[in-house]
């Protein structure tokens, strides 16, 4: 099969200020990303890293024309306000210099607030799959931590409560390629 | 982006997460691309309460806080809302930040990403099916084929997806075996089916191996040869014979008293036509007739067709026969109205429609057969298949409707038998030679040949009279001298002859051969010269096939061609001539001459040939020993190009006056467009710029319009003020005395009409004219409410007009022809009543290109201007004028049309990203500018007349390079109106010369024009 192979980072935004959270949104991350990466590598490694960042769809596929305001444009596959994660997307021999500028990304901007925060790396798959298994892996071990860690009861009623209700469940789905084998994965 | 492959992304998408972000103000990327791509409801509910977390430093295990903020549950209002999971609850972030984070909200949106990732990951990505996404050590041999051959764990999917795929694939028709397919009874019902809809000819088979099949008016045609043909049809048609079937032309028996019949007929056709049905030679039932019908009194206007018609010979009895073919478009219109005349409404009982039990049985044997019980049927019902192939019902008539009618008051029938009567057509000079070549008259006989079968029976009959056997010595001698007659064209025009032969099958030659005349029975003698001038007497126009009884007879007893094949091998001496003795069948026919060409001065006889009709059953049994005499075969292409050469309008596309030309029309301009618009934009012809109004169908009533306006608009086409009166009278005094006399005559009566001017008031003019204007004003006036415009077929106008087409001086050809048809001057005082009479009429004209140029369907038949003729006299090598480029004063407006759809597209887009993803655009805005094509005038036309720089006269219906006179020539229609103008304002030398233009063209070429009657 001939196509483009893609990086995808997955990373979480570290922030002390909660209110950062409302920054986490597809243009600012991109942009901050653009950013570092034009600080550290200048306009060779801009280049490098915008290239794949024109449109695209997840399967990797290469997609030409963009189409503004349908699928996500920018670099940025996947994000999730709620718990900062973020996934990138770059070509994969312009993944080296993607992932040494992250660390340079200090701040987000949005709506004329700034607030400073950290991209933490947790990933880097070849594939959107891979990546999404990870995070589901990254999350238990998450809530299993945070259940250990536990320390009233009312909480320890919280967390469980959320466990048991992250597992898909057998929907009556209509359309009928959809499978659901997986409830005994999670915990 | 096509919708297919959007919707595919989507699909695709379905499952995938969307990226969640904190919805503080909805802006513009805040559902990013959630219309499509959410996870479906419900998974992330709880996110929707109001509380927030904060994130600590470490990666490995954040720290908390599990102070509450704020109360749970303060912004539930939007749960109801179905779509996306994270995007529901609308806080005020930016005021009511969080300090810290819960336990519960921490734990919960990771629960929830955890479902949406599972979700995401664990249905499959891709399009490829589920043994493809196994890794390649897992593969197995016949994988796709045997499910068992997968892990257990996908068998389940592999099931479903195998499924489906038989679901989509075709369903496998029943019939199995090609053998079982081939199977004669099988066979024979499968093409029963196929012909449900469109009647096949008797040949059809034999067409469809050959030819382009097309699907008209409810028959199978041939449209021409697969192979090369073009060349060789014309040639076929000039030097040999041309072969064609008619069968599916409809044919109408009237049966009645003569006066009877006279009387009404008489109602829907005019003498100023030409023929009518009254014709003495015609009635006598010697010679065939054609002529256009019209709806009862109500010539000029609303034609219903041409027909061609035949009397049966008198033969003593008072009922006469008549026949009226036409052509199957034409049929329903003209049907009606001979029921209409005839009151003829109610059904007649006792003819049982034969074809209608036929097909009721097909249809009762196809559904009764199931494929278990066919064996059992076939030698019951079987048999009975194998004639219901042969006969016929007709493409146009319901079949289950009756086709006889009866009169209550004068006890006219009208039967329609069409299909009844098979009629094939040889075009060209050899087309004598193969007829007596293939067709031997039958031999007396006066003993039956078997008494159980009916075979032959009335020709025994008949041989024991001896006035009909002395007819039918009579009628096979003259059969015996058309051999002495070079071309077809040679008798005169519409000659019948009856004969009765024998079955052409026993003398086929061996070898395909091409007939030549022979040369030895080319005698001179007395004989032939008397069939030259006096023609075939009426009493051998009789023919049997008239009677239906015998018809049916002969249809009924006619030898298999498997019987004959056998009766072939068993013959002594293979190859020799099989003399099948009494038991051969003889067949009543009908020879009928056609004239060719007749009108116009060059190219007399041309296209002449033979009509032969047949009683059905026997089409193949003579179409093959035909083929062997090395006829060529021409289809419905062949037959327009035939009427092309003779420069004869076709039906019905050069019928614009009655509702098949209409509907043809309309057919035709649905078939351009459509091809034009397959065309990418920019490689279609801009005929906005090129100045075309209507390049796809033309304008009749606006043409004729446009130019009665002219007239009455401008006064110096009434009143010529230029100097053409003194010119006209000059002329008039130069050409020979009597016309001048006319002249000065009605020069009082001109004045009279200059007075007047108006129409309302031309009914003086009307009087003066002469014997043609028979018709009263109140019916003129209605004339011109009711329908567009008529096409003018009035022969002694057209004669006239013919003899003003041609140049004055020059050659002096007119005083010529001025003499010998005794025709007027044109002036004033004859061609104003003339246009008062026919406002709106269209004349049908023959024009032929001067120097360069191909006319094309639908090119543009205009006026020159002065300079032009000034310049074709002066410069050798001038072509013609060019039209200057026209501005597109549309494609600004459709551009900006474009723009606006696509805007309000994207707005849309935004719209239902933004707001409801369901919603859709509005279909109806797209749908309105769907009418708006760059390069083609919207609906409503300006004055096509004064559109270009030259004065527009008519359209070409029909235009080729003609193989017969070596240029390029066109037919088509003017108005009659401003042809006069033209006419009237040419010079004497330059009379009759126009221009052409082909719609996508700008360059315009010089064409004589001439009406042949």
């Amino acid at each position: 099969m001939v196509r483009f192979k893609n990086r995808y980072v997955l990373c979480e935004v570290v922030s002390e200020e909660p209110r950062c959270r409302q920054c986490i949104e597809d243009r600012a991350v991109s942009l901050a990303v653009r950013d570092a990466v034009g600080r550290v590598h200048g306009d060779y490694g801009l280049g490098c890293v915008s290239v794949s960042f024109t449109g695209g769809d997840p399967s990797g596929e290469p997609r030409l024309e963009t189409r503004p305001g349908r699928a996500s444009s920018g670099p940025v596959k996947y994000l999730n306000a709620y718990t900062g994660v973020v996934l990138l997307r770059c070509r994969k021999d312009a993944c080296g210099l993607l992932c040494s500028a992250l660390p340079f990304v200090r701040q987000l901007e949005s709506r004329n607030q700034r607030y400073p925060c950290v991209l933490n790396t947790l990933h880097i798959g070849g594939t959107i799959r891979t990546c999404q298994k990870f995070l589901i892996q990254y999350n238990r071990r998450q809530m299993l931590l945070l259940l250990q860690n536990c320390t009233n009861e009312e909480d320890r009623r919280c967390i469980q409560k959320s466990l048991l209700s992250c597992s898909l469940t057998e929907e009556p789905s209509k359309s009928g390629d959809e499978e659901d084998d997986d409830g005994t994965e999670t915990d | 982006m096509s919708g297919a492959r959007e919707k595919k992304r989507a699909k695709k998408m379905r499952n995938q997460p969307a990226s969640v972000t904190l919805l503080a103000e909805p802006g513009p990327f805040s559902g990013g691309g959630s219309s499509r791509a959410c996870p479906s409801p419900g998974d992330v509910r709880s996110e929707q309460q109001n509380l927030q977390q904060k994130f600590s430093n470490q990666s490995s295990g954040p720290s908390y806080r599990k102070d509450h903020y704020f109360p749970k549950g303060q912004n539930r209002g939007e749960r109801g809302r179905g779509r996306g999971g994270w995007q529901g609850g609308r806080q005020s972030v930016s005021e009511e930040m969080p300090k810290y984070i819960t336990v519960s909200t921490f734990a919960q949106a990771r629960a929830a990403e955890i479902k949406a990732m599972l979700k995401a990951v664990t249905q499959k990505s891709s399009n490829s099916l589920v043994f493809q996404t196994l890794p390649r050590h897992m593969r197995r041999r016949a994988m796709s084929h045997n499910i068992k051959r997968l892990p257990r764990r996908l068998q389940e999917i592999a099931k479903k997806e195998a499924e489906k795929a038989v679901h989509q694939k075709k369903e496998q028709s029943k019939t199995k075996c090609r053998k079982a397919r081939r199977r004669h009874i099988n066979l024979v019902a499968e093409f029963n089916r196929r012909q449900r809809k469109n009647i096949w000819l008797e040949t059809h088979i034999w067409h469809a191996k050959r030819f382009h099949m097309i699907k008209k008016w409810g028959y199978c045609l041939g449209d021409s040869p697969t192979e090369k043909c073009y060349r060789a049809c014309y040639r076929a048609m000039t030097k040999h014979c041309l072969l064609q079937d008619l069968s599916y032309y409809c044919c109408l028996e009237l049966t009645g008293k003569e006066n009877e019949l006279l009387k009404q007929l008489a109602r829907i056709c005019s003498i100023d036509t030409g023929l009518t049905f009254e014709e003495a030679c015609c009635l006598s039932g010697r010679f065939e007739g054609s002529l256009n019908l019209y709806r009862a009194d109500r010539y000029p206007e609303d034609m219903l067709g041409p027909v061609t018609f035949i009397w049966k010979p008198r033969d003593g009895s008072e009922n006469r026969h008549l026949w009226i073919w036409m052509h199957p478009a034409v049929k329903q219109d003209i049907l009606r109205e001979l029921q209409a005349i005839f009151q003829c409404s109610e059904p007649e009982e006792i003819y049982i429609p034969e074809p209608v039990t036929s097909i009721q049985e097909e249809k009762q044997m196809d559904v009764v057969l199931s494929p278990g019980k066919k064996r059992k049927k076939e030698d019951k019902e079987g048999e009975k298949a194998v004639p219901v192939k042969k006969i016929i019902g007709d493409g146009t008539r319901d079949p289950c409707q009756s086709y006889s009618w009866v009169s209550q008051a004068t006890g006219i029938v009208i039967s329609d038998r069409t299909m009844e009567i098979l009629r094939y057509r040889l075009i060209g000079p050899l087309s004598h030679s193969v007829l007596t070549e293939t067709l031997k008259a039958a031999s007396l006989q006066t003993e039956k040949a078997d008494s159980e079968t009916e075979l032959n029976n009335w020709w025994v009959e008949n041989c024991k009279d001896s006035a009909k056997v002395s007819l039918h010595e009579r009628q096979s001698a003259i059969f015996e001298l058309l051999q002495g007659i070079s071309s077809p064209s040679e008798m005169p025009p519409g000659t019948i002859l009856g004969l009765t032969v024998g079955d052409p099958r026993v003398n086929l030659p061996k070898k395909k051969t091409k007939t030549m005349p022979d040369f030895k029975k080319f005698q001179d003698n007395d004989k032939v010269r008397h069939l030259y001038l006096a023609g075939v007497p009426v009493d051998c126009a009789h023919s049997f096939i008239w009677n239906q009884d015998i018809c049916k007879n002969v249809t009924e007893n006619k030898i298999s061609e498997q019987e004959l094949n056998h009766m072939r091998a068993q013959l002594l001496v293979p190859g020799s001539h099989l003399d099948l003795g009494p038991s051969e069948s003889k067949i009543p026919i009908l020879l009928v001459q056609q004239p060719g060409k007749v009108a116009g001065e060059d190219l007399p006889g041309w296209g002449s040939g033979w009509d032969i009709y047949l009683p059905k059953g026997w089409g193949m049994a003579f179409w093959i020993p035909f083929i062997y005499r090395g006829v060529r075969v021409g289809g419905l292409q062949e037959a327009l190009k035939h009427s092309e050469y003779q420069r004869t309008p076709h039906t019905p596309n050069d019928f614009p006056d009655c509702q098949a030309g209409m509907q043809f029309a309309k057919e035709l301009e649905a078939s351009l467009l459509e091809k034009f618009k397959r065309r990418p934009p920019a490689k279609r012809a801009n005929y906005v710029k090129l100045g075309t109004l209507s390049p796809f169908i033309c304008p009749w009533g606006q043409l004729t319009k446009n130019w009665e306006g002219r007239m009455i608009a401008s006064g110096e086409f009434v009143h010529p003020t230029s100097p053409h009166p003194d010119h006209c009278a000059t002329e008039g005094q130069s050409s020979c005395g009597p016309e001048t006399e006319v002249v000065k005559e009605s020069s009082p009566e001109t004045g009279e009409v200059e007075t007047t001017m108006e129409i309302t008031s031309s009914e003086d003019a009307l009087k003066t004219e002469d014997a043609t204007g028979t018709q009263d004003i109140s019916e003129r006036d209605q004339t011109m409410t009711a329908s567009d415009f008529i096409v003018l077929r009035s022969q002694k106008v057209l004669m006239q007009l013919s003899a003003w087409c041609y140049p004055t001086a020059g050659k002096d050809r007119r005083i010529r022809l001025i003499s010998r048809l005794g025709q007027k001057e044109l002036t004033e005082d004859v061609f104003l009543p003339m246009l008062m009479r026919y406002p709106r009429a269209l004349v049908w004209v023959h024009l032929s290109l001067l120097r360069k140029g191909n006319p094309e369907l639908h090119a543009m038949i205009c006026i020159p201007t002065k300079d032009d003729l000034l310049r074709l006299s002066k410069d050798k090598l001038f072509c013609g004028p060019q039209e200057p480029r026209h501005r597109d004063i549309f494609k600004q407006k459709v551009q900006k049309l474009k723009e606006e759809k696509k805007k309000k597209k994207k707005k849309d887009n935004m719209k239902a990203i933004e707001s409801d993803p369901t919603s859709f655009p509005d279909k109806e805005t797209t749908e309105e500018y769907e009418d708006l094509i760059l390069g083609l005038w919207p609906d409503a036309l300006p004055d096509v007349t004064s559109h270009c720089s030259r004065t527009l006269l008519g359209y070409v219906t029909r235009g080729d390079f003609s193989l017969a006179v070596g240029c390029g020539e066109a037919l088509g229609f003017v108005s009659l109106t401003g042809l006069l103008y033209m006419l009237h304002n040419q010079p004497a030398d330059k009379k009759g010369l126009v221009l052409l233009r082909s719609p996508a063209s700008l360059q315009y070429r010089f064409a004589r024009l001439n009406i042949e009657v």
